[in-house]
């Protein structure tokens, strides 16, 4: 079989706010690019809704009445860039952008418009039906 | 056998293993029909707890399945697997649409994959979460979704399955958001809600009383079983 052509398609799930649950899955998808070694991926973080908060900076929290938790602290941040920089992407759900009020530029760490889909759930059912393996840990 | 080999035809039937560990599996079970029969039982037992557990499957497209029929095959002497042909359907790398839904027939042979691209979207909503905030943002993203296939004439159909404390939503008493469901399963044919009647039961004795959901949610046995059934009919699975 082509194991070396082979390209690991593969999207995480996040819709939750507790920052120990968030760390977690950081971990769960470092290891996972642990695990595939240098085979290729190509691995999808979509967030949305109470998920948003992985990326919301914590001095943004005070304006932000829908969230309860801005997770975006020092160590989650390293560990997002360091998961960017071995190609991982995350995706954030517009429409939750909107409906929560948050100011992309200035709440969000390190979003640019290409991170942003319209809807996380469509994301969701695109990238499956694209084949991606759908992961919730 | 050894108690981590167990560990591992364990990790292996649950379709958790990485390719490489996989391959060492199965090249073990070529040359041990024991190991191989042992992998069948498991998977066997498998399918049956399933329908016990209270979680659904995480990632239930990359589970290896097993089938009773597979079983029948490896019994019958192994071969088969010996040909590399059934090893590497196993190993089923790359999980494209097409073929992450292929039935075999007797001969261990794959049938057409029993999802195609030009058939309509079917989406399960594995619903677990109490936090009804949460779930607002669920049904405008799915009011729009259902709007949009409507409007483009594409084929969708969605079900919304509450499970555990996810049945809060469809309960009369406890729903925050009976007028959206209302209208959107007036609005729309092709969009379910789904009841688990084991999550009804189970409540009913815990705080002694009886429970009414919405009318428009349809009740079934099993939460858990419905989106399992729904997975390997090639729906996209989502938990919410």
């Amino acid at each position: 079989m082509g194991d070396d052509l082979e390209i690991y398609k593969v999207v995480y799930h996040i819709n939750e706010d507790d920052p120990s649950r968030q760390a977690s899955i950081l971990r769960n998808i470092q290891n996972h690019i642990d695990a595939i070694e240098n085979k290729k991926s190509d691995i999808r973080v979509v967030l949305h809704g109470d998920g948003l908060s992985i990326l919301i900076i914590p001095v943004a929290l005070k304006r932000l009445k829908k969230f309860n938790f801005a997770n975006a602290h020092i160590q989650t941040v390293a560990n997002i860039d360091a998961l960017k920089l071995q190609g991982v992407n995350f995706k954030v759900c517009s429409n939750t952008i909107i409906n929560r009020g948050i100011d992309i530029e200035n709440d969000l760490y390190d979003v640019e418009s290409q991170d942003i889909v319209k809807s996380g759930i469509n994301e969701l059912v695109r990238l499956q039906n694209l084949g991606y393996v759908y992961i919730k840990p | 056998m050894s108690s981590n080999k167990d560990i591992e035809l364990n990790a292996y039937v649950d379709g958790e293993l990485s390719d490489d560990d996989r391959i060492e599996i199965l090249s073990i079970m070529r040359s041990n029909p024991e190991i191989a029969k042992t992998a069948c039982e498991l998977a066997n037992l498998k399918s049956q707890l399933q329908l016990a557990y209270a979680a659904p499957p995480g990632i239930g497209v990359k589970g290896v399945k097993l089938t009773r029929r597979h079983c029948n095959a490896i019994a019958a002497g192994a071969v088969m697997l010996a040909t590399g042909l059934i090893g590497g359907w196993f190993v089923g790398n790359s999980p494209s649409p097409g073929d992450r839904f292929v039935m075999l027939d007797s001969n261990g042979y794959g049938q057409a994959p029993a999802y195609s691209k030009n058939a309509e979207t079917r989406i399960v909503f594995h619903l677990t979460t109490p936090d009804q905030t949460e779930v607002s943002e669920l049904l405008f993203d799915i009011e729009e979704m259902l709007v949009e296939h409507r409007k483009k004439g594409s084929p969708l159909r969605v079900e919304i399955v509450s499970h555990g404390e996810g049945l809060d939503l469809l309960r009369t008493k406890l729903s925050k958001h009976q007028a959206t469901i209302n209208k959107l399963a007036s609005q729309f044919d092709n969009l379910t809600f789904v009841a688990c009647k084991n999550t009804i039961e189970r409540v009913e004795v815990s705080e002694g009383i009886e429970i009414t959901v919405l009318p428009s949610v349809k009740i079934i046995d099993s939460g858990v079983t419905h989106v399992v059934k729904r997975q390997k009919e090639g729906w996209t699975y989502i938990r919410v």
